[in-house]
């Protein structure tokens, strides 16, 4: 599984962090995130997919 | 239709009322039936339609289904926030509805809330490294120390009103600390915040909110002259010297309205959800036991819960500056809108069970800090705030409960779904410390020797307290 965040789309709600810290980082300048690895760690699959669900801007782009 | 033929054949009467058509609704925002009936609205509205048209306060668009709203507020290319007082532009009135007459806004606007990019963006850019989750974080002792004051003023007592001595004072005391302002100015700025809102304007202590008003506009000013000559880190100082585009600040009138456009957001919003989720937890005991007992895991899960459920800034208006069709609706420019994050978080399309509360809901993606450009930029100093208070009320008087005869909501939605009182009991604890003047003067001193209001790009460190 990959994911990633889109930069024009995340607007810095911070929920994608809240929800799976390991998974996504947030810029100390203006909150926005980033996907640590492109790549999800095995296990952390379902994680990745509430993160993206919870996206208030849905700029978390997950493929299989 | 045959009117419609008459009075404007084959013309934009016609259009109009297609456009509209099975769309119509009367609801009066600014009422208290709203609030009261809030819910049987959300229901009525989601079954269709889910854009209405309402036929109140000239006539807008009342975005009211979660899908709905999230396809149109995103188009910030298509809807615009200015609020054009001088019609320099095409003349358009901001972000309230119905907008108060130009000529009365005394040459303030809601600073970038009613701006549009890209000089709104240039505000954001320059405000945005004082209040990312970082720069927040730097602050958290600092509010644990405002929060401990503040339930010291109350903690041998065994009473307190969770308003009054606590929700309006955090809050206001950190949004002081963020604009680089006096800290003890917060008396100055708190009162007149929060009675704006909810006074209306034919309310006998109208005059006097506004003579309130007035005294806080003059403080800001000499506050704004001050910081001129002694300049000081903080948000005060960003705007001052905020990059626009090659340009600053066209004058002091500017200023003044980013300014109050952060005390209005950092003051009454965080205060309403405060206090409305310790309502809850009163009325919920068990549920508030549990949030004590699992707070490392509920934490975060039940403060989104809070704001979808509460949602304190209720909506935002829009102009639509582009002919555009959106979710069926034809739009023209020119038209109102309103987006309302209140009933968008109750959508039981997205939301199972909308209208209960629950501490571990998951995928919460609500919209109670906006969605898109103007998402609040202050949502990170709310949420810590907000953890803050509710967790030292948890900690420090786990039985209190709340007294429903003394508890006042505010009247209407209109602008924030606020309270006014909340009284409580509790059983009576030990002070840990100095009371909140005498914390309040020692914490100005940490502000000033650490420069804590510098932006995370100055200051990476958090505050140190001795």
């Amino acid at each position: 599984m990959k994911v990633r965040v889109d930069p024009d789309i995340c607007q810095g709600h911070t929920l994608c962090a809240m929800t799976a810290p390991n998974l996504f980082a947030l810029s100390d300048e203006d909150g926005h995130a980033w996907a640590i690895n492109e790549d999800v760690p095995a296990g952390q699959e379902e994680l990745a997919r509430e993160a993206a669900r919870s996206c208030p801007e849905q700029a978390i782009v997950i493929s299989e | 239709m045959s009117i419609d033929e008459t009075t404007a054949p084959g013309g934009v009467g016609q259009d109009d009322e297609s456009r509209k058509e099975g769309r119509r609704i009367v609801l009066d925002r600014h009422g208290p039936a709203y609030r009261t009936e809030f819910v049987d609205w959300a229901q009525r509205l989601h079954a269709g339609p889910r854009i209405a048209w309402n036929d109140t306060h000239g006539g807008y668009w009342f975005v009211n289904g979660n899908q709905e709203l999230f396809d149109v507020a995103r188009r910030s290319d298509c809807l615009s926030n200015d609020a054009d007082i001088s019609n320099r532009r095409r003349g358009y009135d901001g972000i309230n509805i119905p907008a108060p007459p130009k000529e009365q806004r005394g040459g303030v606007i809601g600073g970038f809330l009613e701006m549009d990019p890209p000089r709104q963006r240039y505000y954001r850019n320059a405000l945005n490294p004082y209040l990312s989750p970082a720069a927040v974080a730097r602050w958290q002792p600092v509010l644990d120390e405002i929060t401990r004051a503040a339930i010291d003023e109350k903690i041998e007592s065994g009473r307190i009103d969770f308003v009054e001595d606590l929700a309006n004072i955090v809050p206001a005391v950190l949004t002081m600390a963020l604009l680089g302002l006096p800290l003890e100015d917060w008396t100055v700025y708190n009162e007149p915040s929060h009675a704006s809102v909810y006074t209306p304007i034919h309310s006998p202590d109208y005059p006097r909110v506004r003579e309130l008003s007035m005294a806080m506009g003059m403080r800001l000013f000499e506050s704004i002259q001050q910081a001129r000559a002694n300049p000081r880190p903080g948000l005060l100082d960003a705007i001052i010297n905020a990059d626009l585009g090659g340009e600053g600040p066209e004058d002091d009138m500017e200023i003044v309205g980013v300014v109050m456009l952060l005390i209005g957001g950092g003051f009454d919003t965080t205060t309403a959800l405060t206090a409305h989720s310790l309502e809850w937890l009163g009325e919920h005991p068990d549920q508030r036991e549990r949030l004590h007992r699992e707070w490392e895991t509920l934490r975060d899960s039940a403060t989104e819960e809070f704001l979808r459920f509460y949602t304190p800034a209720q909506g935002d208006g829009r102009t639509v500056s582009d002919d555009v069709e959106i979710a069926g609706v034809r739009f023209r420019e020119g038209d109102r809108l309103w987006l309302s994050w209140a009933m968008a978080n109750r959508d039981e399309q997205v939301f199972e069970d909308p209208h209960e509360v629950k501490l571990d809901r998951t995928g919460n993606r609500h919209a109670s800090f906006g969605l898109g450009v103007h998402r609040c930029i202050g949502s990170n100093v709310a949420r810590a705030g907000f953890k803050t208070m509710v967790k030292a009320v948890l900690d420090r008087m786990p039985d209190y409960a709340c007294d429903p005869a003394g508890t006042v909501h505010y009247e209407t939605t209109q602008v924030i779904n606020g309270m006014r009182f909340l009284p409580a009991t509790f059983t009576p604890g030990k002070r840990l410390g100095p009371g909140l003047e005498e914390t309040i003067a020692t914490l100005q001193t940490v502000v000033d020797e650490q420069r804590l209001a510098e932006p995370i790009t100055v200051r990476k460190d958090r505050a140190t307290l001795t």
